[in-house]
């Protein structure tokens, strides 16, 4: 067992925080300010492979293990939590499915696109009465001749603004109700993008509703077998959470940071903060989570490439990750005071940033739910 | 074939180095890693040369060689993942302390040794950590070939190399013969950012090849700490000393303070003779 990281895993490291600081930092408050998707940095990213971040060579990606992708969401995360969910949702969700469940065909037909940046992907399960009790969408699919015709909307879809590859759950009607994936690109008449949600944090990422009136694609776009739409959205999601993990991670390194220099910086009763003995314990604890964290995304990450089911560990970490992403952002906020509180300040962002990662790609108490299922189900 | 040659060096990334104020020295054992810049500068001008031939279907390739510890090992994968097409670590305990002399000197038995047929040295003109500058003339020296330093702009030409570079006012254009070793201007070349794919090809294969002082026929009593000519007396921060002095009381006083105590740096800067006006009269 080996904990220090490899000449690989630093270089990845280093190149994408050097990207991350010198292109996207610089308008990181502006672009949450307005809710704005940046374009032009998205070009910038999309010849260096972060599109592509685990497709093989073949397909025009990266090829990158799962511990380097991790690293790669979370050093964007660090400066652009936004960005880092468009990166991930993009690479885990959208594209991960395909590769693992599609056909040649449909690898050969969609994942170059993908892997270039030119069609981003979007994942869409949750609907107004569908979130965490998957079993629940509404959306339909009906399979007429050698068409499905899909019609339902989809809510709080990630990359929903700018998507171009869409996986989308819905349920076929016949003589037995199935869950199944569909791949539909935005250009599908009935396909409709809703308005950009205002939401407390991620703002730059714009997380629409999706539209799906008698939105027709061919049988060929069925995502694996028919039937098998609650397999496949489970492993997306076990993809997904390790991503989510990563990015929760990268808001938490990036709060901690921040808290470092500002103890060090501010003065109170006539000596830096970081003097006091209060201050010390909180970014201890802050630290002491993050590392936990971090070893828990790392052991998920290397038993996905070991080829072994990874749902539990990666459940684990995506828990692990968010809580200390939320516990540590509150603490970043109080350790700046009020100053803190102020958009002057990062910390403001981080915090409302983190609380999401307890939210979607599985909810923290569905993330318990799996883990409990994995204990229970072993042999005793 | 035209052979480039890129000499580059891993220097502690300063941004996050702990500076240790009551000695000033840098904790450098904290420090991690990174490519010189300037180095990467070099390495960029290799990268455009060899698109640019390739885009008249000419073969290009780029060796870069570093000397340091073993943990440099990662910028010669760095230098890999943009496009350089193998590397070479220098390494050895050995040649741990080399001044800027006996690294010109130990680099220069390499490439006499290993790589005599190169067309083209680049180096960085001077690297972030030591900024002497020395390495590259020195190198070129050793190898007694033409060197051009703080050079901009590289084109080939038939044998020869015609460069541009910013001296003083003016620019100068000049030309070289070939082989020769040019150093590239901190200003010039824009390095681009690394692939991922690059990264992951990089290290697909293993041709980072480590050369010790045994490989390069150096004495078995050779010790580059102690043979270097270079003597660091000490090493420290320039200080800057800015005192504040608030001067306090009632507003008349403090001016005409101000003014006594200040009027020549006043009015050396503002480029007036301040004695033209009369403020003894307000005391």
């Amino acid at each position: 067992m080996d904990f220090m990281p490899c000449y690989k895993h630093q270089l990845i490291r280093k190149t994408v925080k050097e990207f991350a600081e010198n292109e996207i930092k610089p308008r990181v408050s502006e672009l949450d300010r307005d809710s704005e998707f940046p374009f032009d940095i998205i070009e910038k990213m999309k010849p260096l492979n972060y599109f592509g971040l685990q497709v093989p060579g073949e397909f025009g990606g990266a090829d990158l293990d799962t511990i380097s992708y991790a690293i790669v969401v979370e050093e964007i995360s660090r400066v652009s939590a936004a960005i880092g969910l468009c990166v991930t949702v993009h690479n885990s969700v959208g594209i991960y499915p395909i590769l693992k469940f599609g056909t040649r065909e449909q690898q050969e037909c969609f994942i170059p696109a993908m892997a270039a940046g030119e069609s981003i992907g979007a994942f869409c399960l949750t609907e107004a009465n569908a979130g965490s009790d998957a079993g629940g969408v509404e959306t339909s699919a009906q399979k007429i001749e050698d068409e499905y015709v899909i019609n339902g909307t989809k809510i709080f879809v990630t990359n929903g603004g700018v998507c171009g590859t869409i996986l989308v759950f819905a349920v076929t009607e016949g003589e037995r109700d199935l869950a199944n994936v569909f791949i539909v690109e935005k250009e599908r008449p009935g396909f409709s993008v809703g308005e950009i949600e205002d939401l407390c944090g991620m703002r730059a990422n714009p997380v629409s509703s999706l539209f799906f009136e008698d939105c027709r694609v061919p049988v060929e776009n069925l995502l694996g077998k028919s039937g098998q739409g609650l397999k496949i959205g489970l492993a997306a999601l076990d993809a997904g959470r390790i991503g989510i993990a990563a990015q929760a991670l990268g808001i938490a390194q990036a709060a901690f940071e921040d808290s470092v220099s500002y103890a060090r910086e501010r003065q109170q009763f006539n000596k830096p903060i970081a003097k006091f003995q209060t201050i010390q314990n909180y970014l201890a604890d802050m630290a002491t989570r993050i590392d936990a964290s971090r070893l828990l995304l790392y052991r998920a990450a290397a038993v996905k490439d070991s080829g072994k089911s990874f749902s539990a560990e990666a459940s684990m970490a995506k828990l692990h990750c968010s809580a200390t992403a939320r516990k540590v952002t509150d603490l970043a906020v109080q350790i700046h005071g009020g100053y803190g509180y102020s958009k002057e300040y990062d910390v403001e962002r981080y915090f409302r940033d983190a609380k999401v990662t307890e939210i979607y790609e599985g909810t923290s108490e569905i993330q318990k739910m799996v883990i409990a299922r994995h204990i229970l189900n072993q042999p005793s | 074939m035209f052979k480039i040659i890129v000499c580059i060096k891993q220097v502690p990334m300063v941004s996050e180095l702990p500076w240790d104020s009551k000695t000033g020295t840098l904790k450098r054992e904290l420090a991690q890693g990174m490519m010189d810049p300037a180095s990467r500068r070099a390495l960029e001008a290799a990268l455009r040369i060899k698109e640019d031939r390739a885009g008249e279907d000419q073969e290009t390739h780029i060796t870069v060689i570093s000397m340091g510890p073993e943990m440099a090992r990662e910028i010669l994968y760095e230098a890999k993942a943009l496009g350089a097409d193998n590397g070479v670590l220098l390494s050895d305990r050995k040649m741990a302390g080399a001044d800027t002399f006996l690294t010109s000197f130990i680099l220069a038995e390499y490439i006499k040794k290993e790589s005599p047929d190169f067309d083209l040295l680049l180096c960085g003109s001077q690297t972030s950590d030591s900024e002497t500058a020395q390495v590259g003339p020195q190198l070129a020296g050793e190898l007694l070939i033409p060197a051009m330093g703080y050079v901009q702009s590289i084109e080939l030409d038939d044998g020869m190399v015609r460069v541009q570079r910013h001296v003083d006012d003016f620019m100068e254009l000049l030309e070289m013969d070939l082989p020769g070793l040019l150093t590239i201007d901190q200003g010039a070349y824009s390095p681009r950012y690394v692939a991922l794919e690059g990264i992951e090809r990089a290290f697909h294969t293993d041709d980072i090849r480590t050369v010790n002082a045994g490989d390069l026929g150096l004495d078995r009593d050779f010790n580059a700490l102690k043979d270097s000519p270079t003597r660091i007396i000490d090493v420290y921060s320039p200080a800057t000393r800015k005192e504040n002095q608030v001067l306090k009381g009632a507003v008349k006083k403090v001016v005409g303070q101000l003014f006594d105590e200040y009027g020549k740096i006043i009015s050396g800067a503002m480029g007036k003779d301040l004695k033209t006006h009369d403020h003894e009269g307000a005391k």
